[in-house]
């Protein structure tokens, strides 16, 4: 009995440190990227002086210039770090208002019926491609506002505007619809019941009550406008200028990146990586804000102390304090009460105003596409043989994309979920090592996608010699899934009742054997919604595969180590060009439809498989 | 009309959807007193104590017949519902107070009645809190948040908020039930104090707290009030079978 005791100990440390182990890579990781890209970032800074870059107010780089020789081109980014920042604050005044008030209006103004099915279609539209919405962007909104620009050309902050908050609105209704339901009920009643109106009730207590959420929702948002750049690519105009009005041409630092990757020389490359860590720098700075805000509030704000000054007001004129209450009691019911809250009533119609606008745009989007696409999705564009100028077909993207799929999921998904195994089960909730290790895996999430095609290529392509290939991508694309498949199995393991591992331990199981037996067959469902969900991010990323896969739509692969152009490649290769306009219509739609059946499969599984467990 | 009855009700029935909560009740609660409403789970005591506020407006399908009168208004017809909260106060089961700082759980009542003037609020906060025996403990947190009191002084903050807006009424539906005992009897001692000024109705499920703070009591039993008196009448001679079988804890 003793020896039996033995091996089940062995074979439990044996897993715990195996499970520990995945954890620890998501530690290695950020730690790595961060130290390569600095690394690789410092002969520029070097050469070309970090307050010349930073403050730098012209770039014109030259493909030419080496660490060695004399620096013929100017590698200033000012003008870039401010197109950021307008393109980011931009998509947060359309985008964060927008997603703000729809959250609201779905959560308290809504006919009920109409509350499921706008929350489903919100969660599945956060899902969407950012490089369909670029393409939108170009194809739909350029050609509009460039009625209205002097030059006829649209592109400028105005349309990046626009874009970028039409994309993030999902994510930040989503965010902030979900803090404002878990506003305890009884905050609204006890509120109610003190006489306050509907109106009131919701924008005086409910809201402010889940201000933090609302607050990390938005920058969450921020997070992913200052990191998006496909979409930016399409609708910026990209010079490298000040911006001087809504429609003059910009760039941001995304798209300083994904511009002149492709055909960088030595410092124009080291320049590249330089604009990298700046960005990343900032996206650190805004996960760090996002997790103050996260925290529940015990601020105590020290305002002057006024129980004092009323104290010894009040010792002096307790007679007063019963004439003002008898004053107010002067109220009767029966008299119409006179005040009428202007404020909270228009900020009612202003959410009901904002979920329109939200959804007719984004419906407006997709309807856009699917109308001008669906009849070009033909046998020919699916499976035929790529002729340039005539048939485009996208067969090897869809084989591409496929090969990517797979390829992502043998290393991602693995290491994610047993990472997520170790800090649910394994870890104490506040040992140092769990922290280091949330930390690392919110950073991981929080680097932009350009900054891990940057790595990628650096790291996978060239040092580790796998060459612009599906695989490169593959692994690239690994590092961006592994902290979402971490996070959404991690709250799948602690949605199994804790009462349910203790039933198992009191019958002498293992910890091994709870978690086998116990644990993920009552987590299964939550952790299959977040595989589906990474996949389906596989599928929609564009940014991180362009230089690691290859943007050639042509070759079809044969193995991991061919290149291949993913389908969101595919869209943004297509689109960027006039000649294939209805076939990147047709692109954008295959995508949208996989996304969205992807997107839905993961609802209805973490839904319909969860009652079952449940056993409801 | 007696002058000194404060809420009366005639013939009132209530639905939630099919479900008959509420049979004919007629009852004439006194100002100035405590009426407490007993009875097991489920015999709409809460539902009647909602009434009085229009609290179960909230409820979908909830229908209601008959009249509920205030001081000589019937409620039960179209009037102003937040100025008949504002001058009805209710105090929930769980305390549930905001979460905002002391001060401005106070002032938040008040300031949705249109009341802005600073000096006014800050009286209106000591006050409330001092009617609600609550001055003394806080008086040097008033900006720290309101979560961070202890159970029984939230469930005391929540009585301060409902004073704030000077009601006539205040309705408290088991305002000791998430408390110790300690708590509630500082709940009861102030209940005492406040009927000096408030007609208090109070649901409870704890028959020895009926006896000690109430004037009055009604028993309810499956949305019928079968007795109604003088709560000691009520419990040293029931009338009712059942509501003596209830009181002496045979059922219920």
């Amino acid at each position: 009995m003793i020896k039996t005791q033995k091996t089940q100990r062995l074979k439990e440390s044996i897993f715990k440190s195996i499970f520990a182990m995945t954890a620890v890579f998501t530690i290695i990781a950020v730690i790595a990227i961060i130290i390569f890209l600095l690394f690789n970032s410092i002969p520029a800074f070097q050469k070309i002086g970090f307050f010349n870059f930073i403050f730098g107010k012209e770039w014109n780089s030259s493909s030419t210039d080496t660490y060695d020789a004399p620096v013929s081109g100017m590698y200033g980014i000012l003008t870039m770090i401010v197109g950021s920042l307008f393109a980011t604050s931009g998509a947060i005044l359309v985008g964060g208002t927008l997603g703000f008030f729809t959250a609201v209006y779905i959560v308290e103004f809504c006919p009920k019926r109409l509350k499921q099915i706008l929350s489903n279609s919100i969660n599945l539209l956060a899902g969407i491609p950012s490089v369909v919405y670029g393409f939108f962007g170009m194809r739909v909104l350029l050609p509009l506002l460039g009625n209205f620009s002097a030059n006829g050309d649209g592109s400028g902050i105005l349309s990046v505007s626009i874009i970028l908050g039409i994309m993030i609105m999902p994510t930040v209704t989503a965010l902030s619809k979900a803090s404002i339901e878990a506003v305890d009920r009884t905050f609204y009643e006890g509120s109610i019941a003190l006489g306050a109106s509907r109106e009131r009730s919701i924008f005086k207590v409910i809201v402010p009550a889940s201000k933090n959420g609302i607050l990390a929702s938005i920058i969450l948002g921020v997070g992913r406008a200052i990191g998006e750049t496909m979409a930016v690519v399409m609708i910026a105009g990209n010079n490298p200028v000040f911006l001087t009005g809504l429609f003059s041409s910009f760039r941001t630092a995304t798209a300083n990146i994904v511009m002149e990757m492709s055909y960088g020389g030595e410092l124009q490359t080291g320049a590249l990586i330089a604009t990298g860590v700046i960005l990343t720098f900032f996206i650190l700075v805004i996960n760090i804000c996002f997790n103050i805000v996260r925290r529940p509030n015990n601020r105590n704000r020290s305002r002057t102390k006024l129980s004092d000054i009323i104290f010894k007001f009040n010792i002096n004129n307790d007679k007063t304090n019963k004439n003002v209450n008898a004053e107010i009691n002067k109220h009767q019911f029966l008299i119409r009460s006179k005040h009428f809250d202007v404020v909270a009533v228009s900020l009612k119609y202003l959410s009901l105003l904002s979920a329109i606008i939200g959804i007719l745009a984004l419906l407006t989007t997709i309807i856009f596409i699917f109308v001008n696409g669906l009849p070009y999705i033909t046998s020919d564009l699916l499976f035929g043989e790529f002729t340039y100028g005539g048939n485009p077909s996208i067969a090897s993207s869809i084989i591409s994309t496929l090969m990517l799929v797979v390829i992502t999921s043998i290393f991602a998904f693995p290491i994610g979920i047993m990472a997520a195994i170790f800090l649910a089960e394994y870890s104490r909730k506040d040992s140092k090592l769990v922290k280091l290790i949330r930390l690392m895996s919110e950073t991981l999430s929080g680097i932009p996608s350009i900054v891990y095609g940057l790595f990628g290529m650096l790291f996978f392509t060239q040092l580790m010699k796998l060459g612009t290939s599906i695989l490169a991508g593959g692994l690239t694309l690994t590092l961006m899934i592994i902290p979402t498949t971490i996070r959404g199995t991690e709250e799948a393991l602690l949605m199994v009742n804790e009462s349910l591992r203790e039933a198992s331990y009191a019958l002498g199981a293992g910890k091994l054997r709870t978690i086998r037996k116990v644990v993920l067959p009552g987590a299964l469902p939550g952790i299959l919604a977040s595989v589906i969900l990474g996949i389906s991010r596989i599928i929609s990323e564009s940014a991180p595969v362009l230089f690691t896969m290859g943007a050639s739509i042509k070759p079809m692969p044969k193995n991991f180590s061919s290149s291949g152009a993913s389908l969101a490649v595919a869209l943004y290769a297509l689109g960027r060009e006039w000649m294939h306009i209805n076939e990147s219509y047709a692109t954008a739609c295959i995508l949208i439809i996989l996304v969205l059946i992807l997107n839905t499969l993961s609802q209805l599984i973490a839904k319909v498989l969860g009652k079952r467990l449940k056993g409801t | 009309m007696e002058s000194n009855i404060c809420i009366r009700t005639k013939n009132l029935n209530l639905f939630y959807d099919a479900f008959h909560a509420l049979k004919d009740v007629n009852l004439e609660v006194p100002q100035k007193e405590i009426t407490a409403f007993i009875g097991p789970s489920g015999c709409g005591k809460t539902t009647l104590l909602k009434c009085f506020n229009r609290m179960n407006d909230l409820i979908k399908d909830c229908r209601k017949t008959g009249i509920i009168e205030i001081n000589g208004t019937n409620i039960n017809s179209d009037i102003d519902v937040n100025a008949l909260r504002r001058d009805v106060g209710m105090v929930f089961q769980k305390p549930n107070v905001f979460p905002m700082s002391v001060q401005d759980n106070i002032t938040y009542g008040p300031m949705t009645h249109g009341i802005k003037k600073k000096s006014i609020l800050d009286n209106i906060v000591f006050d409330s809190l001092q009617r609600a025996g609550l001055w003394n403990e806080v008086k040097d947190r008033l900006n720290k948040s309101a979560l961070s009191l202890s159970g029984g002084q939230q469930q005391r903050l929540c009585i301060a908020r409902a004073l704030a807006v000077s009601p006539l009424i205040l309705l408290m539906d088991e305002p000791t039930s998430a408390l110790d005992p300690i708590s509630t009897g500082k709940i009861e001692d102030l209940c005492e104090e406040l009927k000096m000024e408030y007609t208090i109705v109070i649901v409870t499920h704890n028959m020895s707290q009926a006896v000690r703070i109430s004037d009055n009591t009604a028993f309810f039993l499956l949305g019928e009030m079968l007795e109604f008196g003088k709560s000691d009448d009520v419990f040293a001679n029931p009338k009712n079978k059942k509501c003596e079988n209830y009181i002496t804890g045979r059922f219920g």
